[in-house]
């Protein structure tokens, strides 16, 4: 029988690859999340057929122990055994049938499964960076503290351990880290799937960009305000800069890697969203994702947020461009649906998942519930992690409970969750 | 095999029930509410009452075994009696009990199982359970009393229970006397004491947001002179252990063989086979698309396309941006200009009645196509079965409001007022004969648009003449239907050609073989939903990693 934890298995299919993980809780549920992104809920006999079928047991000795630890009848365990495999074959392609439509799977109310850890945790391994964003959401120095990589290695191992299966590195610029790829494969070693957020600028060397893929790195998401060099260069208040971004996103492409960009949309490159998004097409970029100011750092100050209510003619737009090239839309911004609802725009239930899905570990080993909420729930090198997941202020982000009063009557409230709480700590907004 | 869904219900103070199995992959419900309440008894012994609310989703499976889990076997069957609705149930078996912990009672609703998308209350009387009190390990004049409340796996039940829980302590026990044990989370700290109609003192518990996946523990300690010694159940290794709140006079109270009855309980288990739970998948994600036309819905009901067109003439009929010149052949009068307001699909089938016969069929086919297409990106990271299930019931309170109405003129306009939406009945036509067998139908002023020869002649060959008699124009019902047949048949037949060729144009594009779905006659197809299309739901469902992933940087 399979003891508590994550299992990494690993399938290819013609030319596709499938990261799968398979993380069993302490009260036998589980979870199977493929190629982190899609997220399937397991009760305790699911994950254990589920763990004999991605081990390619054999069937006859899979079947046997059930029937020996179970009160169930042979026939019964193949029949149900052998369903469970035809839904997994389809759940683990990369182009499978998809779960709601095609498997009639069990629909749960969005935000309804506390994780017993998260899905992805975000490694800020630096907060230097070669740009200067005006509306940067970073609330620390630039020369903040840094672990070393030895520690940097123990704790991916701890996150291992935890189950946590998918790991981000950020920052800050996680570029500047010269031990990156070195992280990378550690993570990877792991069974990990990793990524990396960055501004693109390292990625304008293409053998930076090898590094990091013999490495073992997955994915990229490369920021780019605007298809305008000068606006661009004024965003990120970096001259030059766009050059090196555009060029790091070409290279990238030409990799391996899953490629997208994000682009934070404000006052100054909202006006020529379309002509960004036809340019990020015409580059090839498959993936665009987009997002509004986070207010947090200079992003309280900066004034250059677009209001809620503004969002729709913008994503009506990105959606039309995107729809148009065959590429896929990521919204990311948690906004109060009744501001912005992105369910009407069908970019999905966008909630805010710090502490959740998500969480952020700093320079210094600081655990902040997301990269950008600057407030620690304990050091990952000296606090249990049974502290940090349990802090208050994790309980309080998880369970809502800090959401305006208004929005308790609100039919949409389980999926909205009160918008970005972040902006809702802007006095006014509640 | 029997299906069941599996209950566990009490937790005394020796419990032996840890897990909650449910048998059936697909239930799937919701308990708005459960009251509980526990009467201690002059004799040592319990007794429970349970009022459970089941509201059993669209999509779940009837409710038809409720099991309850016992503490021991210290009962009798004929001490339990049930009802579902208020209908008492005969179905009740300790034999049957499938439940895992050994002891338990099943209670088989038969008929009265709890249909998909319906509520139920369950109510369940289990009289007399004996050793159920233990020593009080911080008083060993004290009688502990320990109740947990019973839970559903998480798997199957969803939502916010207003949960309350009511301990009424043994006859004569003085109000100065007993003592409450912490109280579980979510739920105040201190009970709200009473007394009930038989002089007893009464301790409950309420909370609004419970739920029923998580076990609540509920305690009380009294005078243990207030039942028998023999009902008392004296061992208690764990004394000490456990920290629970009391009232102003004993701080520290213990309940006494608790840990030690669930570690027994464990034991127990481990010599046995363990309860199976079926294998079960679940994501996270919405249910029920709501807000579409009911043209849209017709697409995802998989409607014949005759009548889906037949829906987008009414439709803009109605709106007033086009009538009919000829019903045969065909032909359409737009008024210009065209309101901004208008669905694409009305503003394309309109332009494609701008076309001479040929263009035209490809323009409606083209406007099928866009519209499935359309409906399929609107079902991204929704639930079809549960929104076909929601659609299915639209139309039948539309039946109902219109079945409801007390005069033919209330009935004609109610059914205008949803007549799209009855239009989605497999059986609309045989059914608006049926609703309006005896009365007249008060013809919508919208009518003569959609039917040319309105006002000059009989509805139909052959049929009744149309009366003014009374100011508003009026058919017998069964004209009225052979009318609104005739206009589907119209668009079948003599608008575009074959049927079942049309249908099979457009889902050799939306949704590749089989090219027809359902019976030739019908001219049905698949769409609104997965197959041919790229689908999103992985990215439009909330368990989903790519949740904010932190950009602006």
């Amino acid at each position: 029988m399979p003891k508590q934890g994550i299992y990494h298995f690993t399938f290819h299919e013609d030319n596709n690859k499938s990261r799968i993980h398979l993380r069993i809780d302490p009260d036998k549920n589980g979870l199977l999340i493929v190629n982190a992104n899609r997220i399937i809920h397991l009760n305790p006999t699911a994950s254990l057929m589920a763990y004999f079928i991605l081990k390619n047991t054999q069937h006859e000795q899979a079947i046997n122990i059930f029937t020996k630890a179970f009160n169930v009848s042979k026939e019964q365990t193949e029949n149900d055994y052998a369903q469970l495999a035809e839904q997994l074959q389809e759940l683990i392609k990369p182009d499978g049938a998809c779960p709601i439509h095609d498997l009639s799977l069990e629909i749960k109310p969005p935000f309804s499964v506390t994780p017993s850890a998260p899905y992805r945790m975000d490694l800020a391994i630096t907060y230097r960076c070669n740009n200067d964003c005006s509306h940067c959401y970073n609330a620390r120095s630039r020369d903040y503290p840094e672990l070393s990589m030895k520690n940097w290695n123990h704790i991916l191992d701890l996150f291992w351990k935890i189950g946590i299966p998918h790991i981000v590195f950020t920052g800050g610029e996680p570029t500047l880290r010269e031990d990156l790829p070195e992280l990378v494969a550690h993570a990877e070693q792991n069974g990990q799937i990793t990524g990396i957020n960055t501004n693109g600028r390292r990625f304008s060397d293409p053998k930076y960009v090898d590094t990091l893929v013999r490495a073992g790195l997955d994915h990229v998401q490369i920021t780019i305000e605007s298809h305008k060099p000068d606006i661009h260069d004024s965003m990120v208040n970096s001259r030059g800069a766009w050059k090196q971004t555009i060029a790091g996103i070409r290279n990238a492409l030409n990799s391996p890697l899953y490629v997208m960009t994000n682009t934070t949309m404000l006052t100054d490159n909202s006006p020529y969203l379309r002509e960004t998004l036809e340019f990020l097409a015409s580059n090839g970029v498959p993936t665009i994702g987009l997002n509004a100011l986070i207010y947090s750092g200079r992003g309280l100050s900066v004034n250059t947020g677009i209001v809620e209510s503004e969002l729709p003619q913008l994503l009506n737009i990105a959606k039309e461009i995107t729809s148009k090239h065959n590429q896929r839309l990521i919204w990311y911004t948690p906004t109060q649906y009744c501001n912005f609802d992105p369910m009407q725009l069908e970019l999905g239930v966008k909630g805010c998942t710090a502490a959740m899905y998500n969480m952020c570990i700093e320079p210094n080993g600081d655990v902040i519930p997301c990269q950008s909420y600057y407030q620690s729930l304990g050091n990952i090198l000296t606090t249990s992690w049974s502290n940090i997941w349990n802090h208050k202020l994790s309980a309080n982000l998880r369970e809502r409970k800090n959401i305006p009063q208004k929005c308790n009557a609100c039919a949409l409230v389980s999926e909205c969750g009160g918008g970005c709480p972040l902006v809702m700590n802007i006095s006014g907004n509640n | 095999m029997r299906r069941r869904l599996l209950y566990i219900l009490l937790i005394f103070s020796l419990i032996l029930l840890i897990s909650t199995p449910v048998r059936a992959q697909s239930y799937s419900f919701q308990v708005p509410k459960l009251t509980v309440d526990v009467y201690w008894n002059e004799d040592g012994t319990v007794s429970v009452d349970y009022t459970f609310v089941f509201a059993n989703n669209p999509s779940g499976q009837a409710i038809d075994y409720v099991d309850l889990g016992l503490p021991n076997n210290n009962y009798s069957d004929n001490n339990i009696t049930a009802s579902v609705n208020g209908t008492p149930v005969n179905d009740i078996s300790s034999s049957g009990f499938q439940g895992e912990g050994g002891s338990g009672v099943a209670i088989g609703l038969g008929q009265n199982a709890i249909q998909p998308g319906k509520m139920g209350t369950v109510q369940v009387h289990v009289d007399d359970i004996r050793d159920v009190l233990y020593v009080d390990s911080q008083d060993n004049n004290y009688a502990s009393a320990v109740f947990g409340t019973s839970w559903f796996g998480s798997s199957f039940v969803s939502g916010n229970t207003d949960m309350t829980v009511t301990f009424h302590l043994p006859p004569g026990v003085q109000p100065d006397q007993p003592k409450w044990h912490a109280a579980p989370g979510g739920f105040p700290a201190q009970p709200v004491t009473g007394v009930d109609d038989q002089g007893r003192i009464t301790y409950t518990w309420q909370n609004s947001t419970a739920n029923s996946y998580t076990q609540y523990k509920f305690g009380a300690s009294f005078p243990m002179n207030f039942v028998p010694s023999t009902a008392i159940v004296k061992v208690n290794p764990f004394a000490g252990i456990g920290k629970f709140i009391s009232g102003a006079i004993f701080p520290l109270l213990c309940i006494g063989g608790f840990i030690a009855i669930v570690a027994s309980g464990f034991a127990s288990n481990n010599r046995r086979k363990k309860q199976y739970l079926p294998p079960k998948i679940s994501i996270e994600g919405h249910g029920i698309k709501r807000g579409l036309t009911a043209v849209e819905a017709a697409i995802l009901l998989e409607e014949p396309l005759d009548k889906i067109m037949t829906m987008i003439l009414f439709s803009v009929i109605k709106k007033n941006v086009a009538e009919v010149i000829t019903r045969d052949p065909l032909e359409i009068k737009v008024n210009e200009p065209l309101p901004d307001s208008l669905q694409a699909y009305e503003k394309d089938f309109i332009t494609a009645f701008q076309e001479s016969d040929t263009n035209r069929r490809k323009e409606l086919r083209d406007m099928i196509v866009a519209l499935v297409r359309n409906v399929t990106e609107k079902m991204k990271g929704f639930s079809r079965t549960e929104t076909i299930a929601y659609y299915r019931d639209i139309t039948k309170r539309a039946w109902e409001q219109v079945e409801a109405a007390d005069t033919p003129e209330v009935k004609s306009q109610k059914y205008e007022e949803v007549m799209e939406w009855t239009m989605l009945d497999k059986n609309y036509g045989d059914r608006t004969e049926d609703v309006f067998r005896n009365t007249p139908v008060f013809i919508p002023t919208w009518w003569g648009h959609y039917d040319p020869s309105f006002g000059h002649g009989p509805l139909r060959p052959g049929g009744t003449a149309v009366s003014t008699g009374g100011g508003v124009p009026r058919v017998p019902g069964a004209d009225f239907a052979a009318s609104m047949a005739m206009g589907v048949q119209n668009f079948s037949g003599k608008v575009v050609g074959n049927i079942n060729d049309f249908t099979s144009s457009i889902t050799s594009v939306t949704n590749p073989p089989p090219k027809v779905s359902t019976s030739p006659s019908k001219g049905g197809f698949k769409g609104g939903g997965g197959g041919g299309f790229s689908c999103a739901c992985a990215c439009a469902c909330a368990g989903c990693a790519c949740a904010c992933a932190g950009g602006g940087r």
